[in-house]
């Protein structure tokens, strides 16, 4: 049997290709993560920002705004009491005086009369409004002063212009470099967190992208092909390692498959070819009845034997898929004695012994049939690698963990430690045991039937001596008395 | 003997019924399980060979039917899922025989013949063949009224020949009736079993009583 996998038809590849680019870096989840983080990051740095802000700098400004408000409003009422005469005088009286205060007193069309500066920041319309201005200035010492004010600027009544503000000094120093530092941290940590998200997402794509690959050499035919697993223990670590797993474990299968597929076929060619060459030979020769009645009946002999093999295989394919089988409680201790009393004129006849060392009253759950035929199936394996003049044993008792032993043990040439394991696959037959009768499913059988029974059938030594190692092929199975 | 087949498959019903012709019984074919119920009620046949899986009503419901109908012919269901749970079931169902497919025609012929032989026995207390004398209340068996000694097994082997005598019996009916084993060995093991018990019953008489039939199983005929 030759398992090909049937290539995609054409049409269907643009979608594939499609599936493959898939993983463009901006697409892939952890990249959206990324920016999720980023994006709450950012406000975060936003809302501090805001909040430091207000607490220091912005608590700084309304205080001097305050001010110049109070001042301003001083002066409309000396100007509304005294006019333009007693205000200009306030305005150079007041700017005399060493302070954090600025004035500036101008016409209506915005020549400066009096004040700190000779010009107007800017000429305001019908209402008061708020300034903020940078400045440069002639202090006392004659030294020029860089600063920054903030303030009031209005028109009175009849169109002077009347400025109030306060030169912010250090204050607005300060409160710059808060806000610049708030904006430089918000940027760093924008940046940061956009290229930690990339970084993540490469870094899980990369993953992601290895364990695609392997699926996809996989769909491309090269079952042997597994997904690199790091050790750095993490989730795709573990995804990389549950899917070898699985591809183990499907690679297993479809071995058993294909061998018992090629048993079966290597198995059923040399009796179909003798059928066929027997019911030819008697073709051929002149009629004769005695000879052909004896190819007839060797013809259905050899037809027999074909059957009794599809007929294990398909006992045993039930067995294995479990199934409804009507399990009730079976007196082992009874069946394995009587067991032994059937085959033990065989042994005899082949110059063998057969003994059974068995206790009271085993019992346990399950199918009496196929129990019997699975301890069968190890008596007549035993007897038959067993040499002339070898012994066969039969034991049987109940465990310290209560579960039921049941050992046939021989003192043939054994089977080695590094075979055990195969020879309970399905039609696996040791080369030595290749020109011996059998369909290489008997073991298989027990095999599975001690699984429908919820134990195991394990292969060990049997009765050492003479340089032989024998076989003891072991069914343990949970006792009925145990499980209450 | 008249023989009632109850099979869907006409391939196989007209192969079985040439065989069974072949073997002198008169065959009557019904294609349905509802047909083979009515012909089965009709009565007049000796054996009834009835498939288990039949269109319109399965095997085992037709076994059912007739028994509660009071008739007791007696029943071989043929089936293709020869598995415990579904012998069981015929047989509780009142069928008297089993055999699973694929069979061989040898078989079915021997077991058909077993049926008939064996319908409407009386209880007995002895059984004879020849010179070969069996007490089943002693359990004692002698032969020319000498008596031989048997393992129990080997009583109930011969007790099985011994009711079935003149008849072949098959390996595969000496393994299901004498020791209730329903797979098939892979060693001559029924065969030593014969031949531990012809070296009992045979051989110190000029007269040999167990046959063997080749390519079918064994006899015991005086």
């Amino acid at each position: 049997m030759d398992l090909k996998f049937v290539p995609r038809p054409p049409q269907a590849t643009g979608e594939f290709r499609t599936r493959r680019t898939g993983f463009a870096l901006l697409r892939t989840t952890t990249f959206r993560l990324g920016l999720v983080q980023a994006g709450i990051v950012l406000s975060f740095v936003v809302a501090l920002l805001l909040y430091v802000y207000f607490a220091t700098a912005g608590q700084l400004l309304q205080d001097s705004d305050q001010l110049a408000d109070q001042e301003y409003v001083a002066l409309e009422r000396a100007y509304a009491e005294g006019g333009m005469r007693r205000l200009n005088q306030e305005v150079v009286e007041r700017a005399a005086r060493q302070g954090p205060l600025l004035y500036i007193l101008a016409e209506a069309s915005g020549a400066v009369i009096t004040g700190d500066f000779r010009q107007l920041p800017s000429v305001p319309g019908e209402t008061a409004e708020r300034v903020d201005f940078n400045f440069e200035r002639i202090d006392d010492a004659g030294a020029p002063l860089r600063g920054r004010a903030r303030g009031r600027v209005g028109r009175l009544i009849n169109g002077p212009i009347l400025l109030v503000a306060r030169d912010l000094g250090d204050t607005a120093l300060i409160a710059g470099r808060i806000t610049r530092t708030l904006w430089t941290v918000a940027i760093i940590g924008l940046v940061v967190s956009v290229a930690s998200g990339l970084i993540a997402a490469r870094q899980a794509s990369r993953r992601a992208e290895e364990l695609a690959a392997t699926a996809r050499a996989v769909m491309g035919g090269d079952l042997a092909r597994r997904a690199p697993v790091r050790d750095a223990g993490d989730e795709f670590d573990a995804l990389a390692e549950a899917m070898n797993g699985m591809l183990d474990r499907i690679q297993q299968l479809m071995h058993t498959t294909r061998t018992a597929g090629d048993a079966i076929a290597h198995d059923l060619r040399s009796p179909l070819t003798r059928f066929r060459q027997k019911l030819e030979a008697a073709l051929e020769r002149p009629p004769e009845i005695v000879a052909d009645r004896e190819a007839l009946r060797n013809a259905v002999d050899e037809a027999d034997r074909l059957v009794d093999m599809f007929s294990a295989v398909l006992r045993l394919a039930r067995v294995e898929a479990a199934g409804n089988w009507r399990m009730e409680r079976i007196q082992a201790s009874d069946v394995l004695r009587e067991l032994v009393e059937f085959y033990e004129p065989v042994a005899e006849e082949k110059g063998q012994t057969l003994s059974g060392d068995v206790a009271d009253r085993l019992a346990l759950r399950g199918e009496p049939g196929l129990f019997t035929q699975a301890v069968s199936n190890l008596i007549e394996n035993a007897m038959k690698y067993t040499p002339e003049g070898g012994r066969v044993e039969v034991h049987a008792h109940k465990r310290a963990d209560g579960r039921i032993e049941i050992a046939v043990l021989d003192n043939g040439p054994g089977v080695p430690p590094e075979e055990r394991d195969r020879v309970l696959e399905r039609f696996v037959r040791l080369e030595t045991a290749r020109s011996s009768p059998g369909v290489g499913l008997g073991l298989s059988l027990v095999s599975a039937v001690a699984r429908l029974h919820r134990g195991g059938l394990h292969l060990r030594d049997g009765i050492s001596e003479a340089g032989r190692t024998g076989l003891g092929a072991a069914l343990v199975l949970p006792s009925l008395d145990t499980e209450g | 003997m008249r023989v009632l087949l109850v099979e869907d498959d006409a391939d196989m019903a007209e192969s079985l019924k040439s065989s069974l012709t072949a073997d002198d019984h008169f065959v009557d074919i019904a294609a349905d399980g509802e047909a083979g119920e009515a012909m089965a009620l009709d009565g007049g046949y000796d054996v009834i060979v009835l498939d288990r899986m039949l269109p319109k009503k399965l095997g085992v419901s037709v076994v059912r039917e007739l028994r509660q109908q009071g008739v007791s012919t007696p029943v071989l269901i043929l089936s293709a899922l020869h598995d415990e749970d579904h012998r069981v079931e015929g047989l509780d169902a009142g069928a008297n025989d089993y055999l699973g497919k694929p069979f061989s025609t040898r078989e079915l012929l021997a077991r058909v013949r077993a049926l008939w032989h064996g319908r409407d026995r009386e209880p007995q207390t002895r059984l004879a063949v020849g010179d070969l004398e069996m007490d089943l209340l002693a359990r004692t068996v002698k032969r020319d009224g000498k008596k031989l000694d048997l393992q129990p097994r080997e009583f109930r082997l011969l007790e099985y020949l011994m009711r079935n005598a003149g008849q072949t019996v098959t390996r595969k009916m000496l393994l299901e009736n004498v020791w209730d084993y329903h797979f098939d060995p892979q060693t001559n093991v029924i065969d030593v079993h014969i031949s531990r018990l012809r070296s009992k019953i045979d051989r110190d008489f000029p007269q040999s009583l167990l046959h063997t039939v080749r390519g079918s199983g064994y006899r015991l005929e005086a």
